[in-house]
């Protein structure tokens, strides 16, 4: 047994004579450390006033093109009409004739379709009322199903009439066009028309808009059979519109198959059968941009120009009335940047019938464009909304698209983390290609030239 | 002395609390005055002053029995051992100005010091001290208009920084009655001021980066003080100094501009304690500093005020051989050197408190710890600011 232990109780308080009284040394501390670790987490004292804060300065300065950029050009032939899987129908549409001018060319437009091999089984139910598979179906015929985006879909609210024609002529599914049924390097095999060859018409359909979003056209036996040939390479199904004036937007097609299961002959089934192609071809194909700016479009376009922004300025006078000019501009001063386009009514074939998407980025390697990889996206998804009535006659609205973040890149000199910039921009299409339609701005040389606009700030005081 | 040297490593050696203690106060830790007193000058002043002196309401100057000071040159003369003292302090505020109010919290430290006893009877001491330090923010809402559009601006300008002296000196004992003391010592210390404007995104068109201006200073220069201390009578004791300044030179750093060249005014300190029984003393203290004649400042910005005094008593409730538990009360008034707009400031502080002296022989402490309340008001129309701060010092003795 220790001292300690051997020790008698003795009552608080009472000092025991000769021996040392006793303090509350380590409790205290304890306490005084908890005071200090509640104090540990500062937070200074903040107040609203205007005399306490440093006096700022913000404007806002649109520089011209000249100013801050060159070289603006545009670029065609990013992507296939095979890549959008939908495609367009259209007849005469956006002629001028139906705009009440002169005699133009309207659009024409039709859906390629190519099915792939049929089921060779199929679940099916028995006599006995059980679910087996079924290897030996009979096709009987068959029925193609097309289904229209009735938003983007241009038909004055009419009904539309829709004619399926198969098509006789070898054809190459991811490049044939409006003139040509094989497209590809090298090797040119034109229609014997233009828009699909000699065809034979398979049936027809009136799509009316208020009554549903899809028509079916009866497929008869004969091509449903003939089809089942999948070494031929003429076999297709083309999906056009005899109503003029209209651009039907086909968001899916498919063939499906009435069949007539040997487990239990009484009845039939609808198989789906695959799509091995689908694309479409149109024409007239708009031709490259002059004088004007172009973004989207099947292939897409895209437009390309250099930025060199200013570092120091000179106007405007606000500016230089406040902080003296020439000023320096680094990339602490912007705020906020943008790209500003103005937008051109587009020819009516190829004027966008719906909301379309806006991105911006950077080419990296300049040099080898219109190849050159892109950097990632400058704006946020879904990328800058572009309203289509803004490239409808008046247009000359304005499309703002922020560019803050490469402005200020630009400026430093470098990214944030310290990775090169390029100078060279790209604005295009979210999605590429993303529609026939494609936007339209006024180019470099016009009045309403692309303008950068800017807000700067500025502290006024440095000094204490 | 052997005694005592038992008691020092007995009470140290044993308690892994003040080990803890020690080793989270040798952390370098930012002294502050969280105020808005001085925002057009140089803040306000920090009490460089450990739990004891904050607790009798002292200056700084002429308390008996002072082992560490950086305000009083021959305070700490009569050690024997060499001796260590660290002071924690955190505080809670609030303030209100006008229609405002608002709060603060922080954690300081105000002095650190060494006392180095050498042959000769002489002391070499060294103290890290704070001296006037700022830190606050300001906010401000306004428009401004972009594009022919309103748009919504917060502005938020903080300043955060101050200055600190770092102190050499040498106290000497004459006899048993005077003691003398000189020190000289460099103005240390930083200002940051951020300056940060965010532009309403909506209103401007999205992908809006906040302006942000960094600016820092730092400080430099230097000053000198003498000082002496006298026990004319044994129940008597005696301090005063003073202590001249050069110019604090405030250099920007980086981006920044605007050197600032402010001369520190003459500072003249002197204090008493008087002891009227075994158990019971008190204290007065007072400091004598016109900042009105001051350089450097804008105009308007500095006090008429020179005089700031105090005083306090100090009880010993506990009284052993070997320790004792005095415990003391304080009230002080100060004069701050600058204005918050017209009015010339003034700090009120009431203090109590509590030492823990661990281990003491012969009127000498070799380990203790100090602990201090206060509740201040410090107010220079329309700003009128409160705080409540808690003080610990803990010393140490034969290191």
């Amino acid at each position: 047994m220790s001292e300690r232990t051997a020790t008698a109780p003795r009552a608080p308080g009472r000092r025991i004579p000769g021996q040392e009284p006793r303090l509350p040394g380590p409790r205290i501390l304890a306490v005084a450390l908890l005071a200090a670790a509640g104090a540990c987490t500062e937070a200074l004292p903040t107040v609203e006033r205007e005399e306490l804060v440093r006096s700022g300065f913000a404007t806002e300065v649109i520089l011209e093109y000249d100013e801050f950029a060159s070289g603006a050009r545009v670029y065609g032939g990013f992507g296939r009409t095979s890549d959008m899987g939908g495609g367009f129908v259209a007849h005469d549409f956006g002629s001028r004739t139906e705009a009440g001018g002169g005699r133009g060319e309207g659009l024409e437009a039709s859906s390629l379709l190519r099915f792939g091999r049929y089921p060779r089984s199929a679940q099916v139910l028995d006599t006995t009322g059980t679910t087996v598979p079924d290897t030996a179906l009979t096709f009987l015929f068959g029925r193609l199903l097309v289904r229209f985006d009735s938003l983007s879909s241009v038909h004055n609210d009419r009904p539309v009439d829709i004619v399926a024609h198969a098509l006789t002529e070898p054809w190459d599914g991811r490049s044939a066009s409006w003139d040509y049924a094989i497209d590809s390097i090298g090797h040119r095999v034109a229609w014997s028309a233009p828009g699909g060859g000699a065809v034979e018409e398979i049936g027809r359909a009136s799509w009316d808009p208020e009554t549903g979003d899809s028509i079916k056209i009866r497929v008869d036996s004969a091509w449903i059979a003939a089809w089942s040939d999948t070494t031929d390479a003429a076999r297709g199904v083309r999906v056009s519109t005899v109503t003029p004036g209209v651009r039907l937007r086909v968001s899916a097609a498919l063939l499906r198959l009435e069949t007539r299961p040997s487990v239990n002959p009484d009845t039939t089934i609808q198989v789906p059968s695959t799509t091995e192609n689908r694309t479409f071809i149109y024409a007239p194909v708009p031709r490259p941009p002059l004088k004007t700016l172009r973004v989207g479009g099947v292939p897409a376009w895209r437009t390309v120009m250099e930025l060199d922004i200013p570092s120091i300025l000179d106007r405007p006078d606000e500016l230089c009335d406040v902080v003296g000019c020439p000023v320096e501009i680094t990339a602490d001063h912007v705020s906020f940047a943008a790209l500003r386009f103005t937008t051109r009514s587009t020819a009516r074939a190829f004027a966008p019938s719906d909301t379309l998407a806006v991105d911006l980025r950077s080419v990296l390697a300049p040099d080898i464009l219109p190849k050159s990889p892109l950097g990632p996206s400058r704006t946020r998804a879904p990328g800058k909304l572009v309203p289509d009535a803004w490239f409808q006659p008046p247009a000359g609205e304005i499309l703002e698209i922020p560019v803050t973040g490469l402005v200020r890149d630009l400026l430093r000199g470098e990214t944030i983390d310290g990775d090169p910039v390029s100078n060279t921009i790209a604005v295009l299409a979210v999605f590429e290609p993303l529609s026939v339609e494609y936007m339209s701005f006024d180019g470099a040389s016009s009045p309403s030239a692309p303008s950068l606009r800017i807000v700067l700030n500025f502290s006024l005081d440095g000094e204490t | 002395m052997s005694g005592a040297r038992g008691i020092v490593a007995g009470v140290f050696g044993r308690s892994p609390l003040v080990a803890a203690l020690l080793a989270a106060l040798a952390a370098p830790a930012s002294a502050s005055a969280q105020s808005f007193l001085g925002f057009r000058a140089l803040g306000v002043p920090i009490g460089a002053v450990d739990a004891r002196t904050t607790a009798l309401g002292n200056l700084g100057i002429g308390l008996a029995r002072v082992e560490i000071s950086a305000t009083d040159p021959a305070a700490s003369a009569r050690l024997l051992w060499p001796t260590f003292g660290v002071t924690m302090q955190p505080s809670w505020g609030s303030f209100d100005m006008d229609e405002q109010s608002g709060t603060s919290r922080t954690n300081r430290l105000p002095l650190l010091g060494i006392g180095y006893p050498v042959r000769a009877g002489g002391v070499v001491t060294a103290s890290l001290s704070g001296h006037l330090e700022q830190r606050w923010i300001a906010r401000r809402q306004s428009t401004v208009t972009l594009n022919e559009v309103d748009v919504q601006v917060q502005d938020s300008y903080r300043n955060d920084g101050g200055t600190s002296v770092v102190r050499l000196g040498w106290a000497q004992r004459i006899g048993s009655v005077l003691a003398l003391g000189v020190s000289g010592g460099t103005y240390l210390g930083r200002l940051d001021r951020v300056f940060d404007r965010q532009l309403d995104s909506l209103a401007v068109g999205g992908e809006v980066y906040s302006f942000r201006e960094e600016y820092a200073w730092s400080y430099s220069g230097y000053l000198l003080s003498a000082g002496f201390n006298a026990d004319p009578h044994p129940l008597i004791h005696l301090a005063g100094a003073a202590e001249w300044s050069g110019t604090l030179k405030e250099v920007p750093q980086d981006d920044a501009v605007g050197e600032g060249l402010y001369t520190i005014p003459l500072r003249l300190s002197a204090g008493a304690t008087g002891r009227l029984s075994p158990r019971l003393a008190f204290n007065v203290s007072g400091i004598y500093q016109d900042w009105s004649t001051s350089d450097g400042f804008l105009a308007g910005v500095t006090s008429g005020r020179k005089w700031s005094f105090g005083g306090g008593v100090e009880w010993h409730v506990v009284e052993g051989e070997t320790r004792s538990l005095p415990v003391r009360f304080g009230y002080r008034r100060i004069a701050p050197p600058f204005r918050f707009e017209a009015e010339d400031p003034v700090e009120a502080v009431w203090s109590v408190g509590v030492g823990l002296n661990l281990a003491e022989a012969e009127g000498f402490r070799f380990g203790w710890m100090d602990l201090s309340f206060e509740r201040g008001d410090r107010w220079s129309a329309p700003l009128d600011e409160r705080f409540w701060r808690a003080t610990v010092s803990v010393g140490i003795s034969r290191f």
